[in-house]
């Protein structure tokens, strides 16, 4: 390791260029870091599990026309779903306000106390019927499904308390921390009348992907209530292997049934892959974007190295060639070099760490993000450095083939 | 001598072909970058109607009260109810002012072999047409009198009429929504209103064009129910079509048009009035909380701009500073590296502002290459957008004449600041150094 | 045409202070071919590159064509640079990225001459030094002897009223040297005022007037006893 004092002393006398490389290293540094911490973020929203089993699954919208009275609409919307379930190919059917990753549906607040003024979580309401465990293919952890009688048919204008609700395993541990929710009553909204907890699934996200749903994502309560109305929602299990050929079928099908109908639009019918892939696609693509973006930035921070370090060794041959006259190893200019760029380096990473951590604090303010995590800029530092001296390594190794008989000529 | 300049300039960057290359393409990336998120963000930051923009009013009136404003920092509802919106319809106070709701609508075409349509539709007042200066192919929109009349009119869009008429002037003809008949007053020409201002409550902000327009009278007299949001503080508390409308659920749109600062004052002391009188009423049991907003303040509060475009446009500046960085870096190498031909150009006779004439302007000539390169990419970052953004968003951003000019002026202005320090250190050279034979 | 009286150069660090030339005085005559002489260090490139306005100078006065330049900004003696004169130097200093023509065009663009008369003047100066065959050619591509020809070409293009040459002949050999030293005389001949640095007894023997320097000052030639063992190098031919 060569002496560090004269390595200072020759940067201060290249000034601009060592303030040049430690401000892109610092700069850097600050976006990667922040780069790589958004992508993670998105990463983990859009892996994350709605709690159905997925494949096979088909969502249709549907929209009557010409049908106001909507208790004449809830028979149709009724025949559909008897229909969809009569189909081939279709294991079970269920009508739906809603369905995890749909982008619209119910939220309220939940009480545990009739006269709790506070609620203590806020949740999603899905109106299904005793098919939707199956259809959806969650998994019932305790207690038991909805039997078919509990089920009623309601305007939304005129729903009242269910007596019975399924609960998601996220909102029962918030509901009743200490024990099993399971028989113990809920208050939904205003309500001042319970329903009672009669089953709990493992898991159940609720219809947004986005941020904003991130302190609730996992509380849903299932009440047995099947909404009436001119707007019909319905989600289909096909048997396997049926899938493709469903998406076709079950639009004509229904089309052949009852031709005063739309069914049209991009989410008319969809696959769960591509309602999955709709409700996340600003997500993956902003994680995409940054991945670019990070790998295009640091191909640039290593060429402006490899440019300014290239420009410093041309500048410095004659002085090379003096000191392999004069004794200095190839090793020994080659480890000059190295050690020059980690000094940069070091100062560079300094700066950008703060940057990075104040860029971060700086966006939390303004978008709804977490802190940053000291992992990352810890990454990002190591990661700036091994680049810095990856990129030194070929101009410096240029340098170590100055011949000492370079000290001897004149231009 | 520009064209001297110039000349020496291309011969200079051939001369070091991957220093040149480094330049051009930290330059070309970097503009890339901020160019194509900077075409979404232009494209979502948009002023839907220039013209108008600061005539048009959205009011707020708090009708919920200060523990539900609490959640929204003092805000009213983004949204009214049915009793607010008729109370300010009826006083009338501005030159021209409208309720609006999306209404799921569908059309059952005439011929029987094709299903029945649904596209984007609202219920409006006919001021809404001169407004919101909807143009018009055919006819125009319909009369006071016809919403007085609860009138079954309808305006179309060009599309709408293209499908059912062939774009024959369809003025006068009827259509058949949802089983009932509808006489056409107009058929608009293309109108495409992104952001969709009047209703981004209810849209995504960046929709399919409005398809049809129905009077709001004749929507509310058929119980249509909002294709849009529906919030309620609490449930309604009379059944039916008529307890809904007496409750306080906020689910309707309303602008006002006010043409001068002093309309929009008073209107403003109009509200504030209006909320007082239903304090002293015993409605609002809280002190008047208005809001007026103009159209950009509305998109504004709204956040119509998606967080996604805002952090990318935001990466992308931070990327094309970290480029220029770099251009400044590779440019001091370069220049330097031509120490020796300064000091005999000095000696010759060139002036420092000859010297800065002749890197200034091989910097634009790398500025320029950046440029180039810079578009294409920006061309294929804007294609990329769609892997991005929302569809419906990225359709927005295309690559037009504007962005061209825009993407070259960066390019080479930015490549020219970044050599303003580079190039003062070559007019530095001494003429003397290069003298003495090192 | 070129008159220094008093003429002072200080070069200052933080510790010393250090005189390149004090109270130097000089007057080249319109016309006049003067060799100056002087050993390493004596501060001759000093008095070339302050007489060819490259550096300032600390004290005294210098008038080049009866101008008095110590108080001209950088644009005016870039002006006086490239109009009244011209420069050889002993490293050639030829632009490596442009060709002999456009390397000869230099100046004369500087001097933002019409397109059709930097031709005329460019080729009309390598005619002068035999080069015009080799207009096209780079740098690389010639001998130093005809590199300097260039070099002469380039600081003739611009008919400078002084020309300045530092040890022009210094990195040729023999041969090439005599060649540049013949075309230097024939361009005297025809009435241009020539100031040339050397360190070459022989080569100074064959100027009109030589001035010697020593420790930045000129001394007077005929009582210095240096300069006779000086002139006899030169007669003789042997080397010091």
């Amino acid at each position: 390791m060569p002496h560090i004092k004269p390595i200072l002393a020759a940067l201060k006398r290249h000034k601009a260029g060592t303030i040049l490389i430690a401000l892109q290293i610092a700069l850097t540094l600050a976006i990667v870091c922040n780069a790589l911490f958004i992508i993670q973020q998105r990463v983990t929203r859009l892996s994350r599990p709605t709690g159905m089993d997925e494949s096979n699954l088909v969502a249709i919208q549907n929209r009557w026309v010409g049908v106001t009275d909507a208790a004449a609409a809830g028979v149709l919307t009724r025949a559909d779903v008897l229909a969809l379930r009569q189909m081939p190919g279709v294991q079970d059917a269920v009508q739906v306000n809603a369905f995890p990753l749909r982008g619209g549906g119910w939220s309220t607040g939940v009480r545990v106390d009739v006269d709790g003024k506070k609620p203590i979580a806020h949740t999603t309401q899905y109106f299904m019927d005793e098919h939707a465990l199956a259809t959806m293919g969650v998994k019932l952890i305790a207690g038991r499904n909805f039997r078919a009688d509990e089920v009623v048919t309601t305007d939304p204008d005129k729903i009242q308390t269910s007596p019975q609700a399924i609960v998601s395993k996220a909102l029962a541990d918030k509901l009743y921390p200490d024990g099993s929710a399971l028989g113990k009553p809920i208050y939904l909204g205003d309500d001042r009348t319970p329903s009672t907890v009669i089953g709990v699934v493992e898991r159940l996200q609720v219809p947004w992907g986005a941020a904003w749903t991130d302190d609730f994502a996992e509380n849903s309560v299932i009440l047995p209530v099947q909404l009436t109305g001119n707007f019909s929602t319905y989600l289909i299990r096909a048997k396997p292997g049926q899938q493709a050929e469903l998406v076709k079928a079950a639009p004509a099908m229904l089309t052949k049934l009852n031709r005063l109908r739309v069914i049209t639009g991009d989410r008319g019918v969809r696959t769960f892959e591509v309602v999955r892939e709709q409700a996340y696609k600003s997500d993956r693509g902003l994680a995409i974007l940054m991945g670019v973006i990070c790998l295009i930035l640091l191909a640039i921070t290593a060429a402006g190295i490899v440019g300014l370090t290239s420009f410093w060794v041309g500048q410095r041959r004659k002085q090379i060639g003096v000191r392999r006259a004069l004794g200095a190893t190839k090793h020994d200019i080659l480890s000059y070099f190295l050690t020059e760029n980690l000094m940069i380096g070091i100062a560079g990473v300094v700066i950008g760490a703060l940057m990075a951590v104040g860029l971060n604090l700086w966006m939390v303010t303004q978008f709804e993000m977490a802190r940053l995590s000291m992992a990352y800029v810890a990454a990002g530092v190591i990661a700036l450095l091994l680049l810095g001296q990856a990129a030194v390594l070929a101009p410096a190794m240029r340098a170590a083939k100055v011949p000492p008989v370079e000290a001897t000529r004149s231009v | 001598m520009f064209a001297y300049y110039f000349q020496l300039g291309l011969r200079s960057l051939r001369k070091n072909p991957v220093l040149t290359a480094l330049m051009v393409m930290a330059i070309g990336f970097g503009v890339a970058a901020s160019m194509t998120t900077y075409s979404v963000f232009r494209a979502t930051s948009n002023n839907p109607i220039p013209q108008k923009s600061s005539q048009l009013f959205v009011p707020q009136i708090d009708n919920w009260g200060p523990e539900d404003a609490a959640t929204t920092m003092g805000e009213p509802p983004p949204a009214m109810s049915y009793t607010d919106a008729i109370g300010l319809m009826r006083d009338h106070k501005a030159k021209r002012q409208t309720i609006l709701y999306p209404v799921g609508v569908s059309l059952i075409p005439a011929d029987a072999n094709l299903l029945p349509i649904s596209e984007r539709s609202y219920a409006v007042y006919g001021d809404a047409f001169p407004m919101f200066d909807v143009p018009f192919l055919y006819g125009g929109g319909w009369t006071t009198a016809e919403d007085d009349a609860h009138a079954a009119v309808v305006v179309i869009s060009k599309a709408f009429n293209d499908k059912l008429f062939h774009g024959a002037n369809s003025v006068g003809r009827e259509v058949n929504l949802d089983g009932r008949n509808y006489r056409i007053t107009g058929v608009m020409d293309d109108w495409n209103p992104q952001p969709l201002f009047f209703d981004v409550v209810n849209s995504s902000a960046f929709p399919d064009p409005v398809q049809l327009f129905i009077p709001f009278t004749r929507a509310i007299e058929l119980k249509v129910a909002t294709n849009g949001n529906n919030n309620c503080n609490k449930s309604p508390a009379n059944d039916g079509w008529e307890g809904y409308l007496q409750s306080e659920c906020v689910w309707l749109g309303y602008w006002a048009e006010l043409p001068t600062e002093t309309d929009a004052k008073a209107y403003l002391q109009y509200l504030h009035a209006y909320s007082a009188e239903q304090q002293r009423a015993g409605r609002f049991h809280w002190a008047p909380n208005e809001r007026l907003r103009n159209v950009m303040d509305w998109l504004d509060n709204r956040k119509v701009v998606p967080p996604e475009s805002k952090i990318s446009l935001l990466v992308a500046m931070g990327f094309l500073v970290i480029c220029l960085v770099n251009t400044v870096g590779l440019l001091l190498a370069k220049f330097m590296r031509r120490a020796s031909e300064i000091g005999v150009r000095r000696a010759l006779g060139a002036s420092r502002k000859d010297i800065y004439a002749q890197f200034l302007i091989e910097a634009a000539a790398v500025g320029l290459a950046g440029g180039l390169l810079g578009l294409l990419l920006t061309g294929v970052g804007v294609f990329g957008v769609s892997l991005v953004f929302d569809p419906r968003i990225a359709r927005l951003a295309t690559l037009d004449v504007s962005l061209v000019l825009l993407t070259f002026a960066v390019a080479i202005l930015a490549t020219v600041l970044a050599a303003f320090y580079p190039t003062w250190r070559a007019a530095q050279v001494q003429p003397a150094w290069q003298l003495k034979s090192n | 045409m070129l008159k220094m009286t008093h003429l002072a150069k200080v070069y200052r660090t933080e510790v010393v202070e250090t005189y390149a030339l004090r109270d130097f005085n000089i007057d080249v005559k319109e016309g006049e071919f003067v060799a100056v002489t002087g050993p390493s260090g004596s501060g001759k490139t000093t008095f070339l590159t302050i007489a060819g306005l490259l550096e300032t100078f600390s004290g005294g006065q210098y008038h080049l064509d009866g101008i008095e330049v110590s108080q001209l900004n950088d644009n005016a003696r870039s002006k006086i640079r490239n109009e009244k004169i011209g420069f050889i130097f002993q490293a050639f200093n030829l632009i490596p990225d442009l060709n002999v023509f456009d390397n000869v065009e230099v100046p004369l663009r500087y001097r933002g001459m019409k397109a059709a008369e930097r031709k005329q003047r460019i080729m009309d100066a390598l005619e002068r030094v035999g080069l015009a065959s080799r207009a096209k050619h780079y740098p690389a591509e010639l001998s130093g002897g005809q590199q300097q020809r260039v070099a002469i070409a380039r600081a003739l293009a611009g008919s400078p009223r002084l020309l300045l040459a530092d040890e022009p002949t210094g990195n040729l050999d023999t041969q090439m040297a005599r060649g540049v030293m013949e075309l230097l005389e024939e361009i005297h001949r025809e009435g241009a005022t020539i100031v040339m640095v050397t360190h070459d007894p022989e080569l100074a023997a064959r100027a009109q007037r030589n001035v010697h320097i020593i420790d930045g000052q000129v001394v007077d030639l005929a009582e210095d006893p240096r300069f006779h063992h000086a002139v006899h190098e030169a007669r003789t031919g042997t080397p010091a």
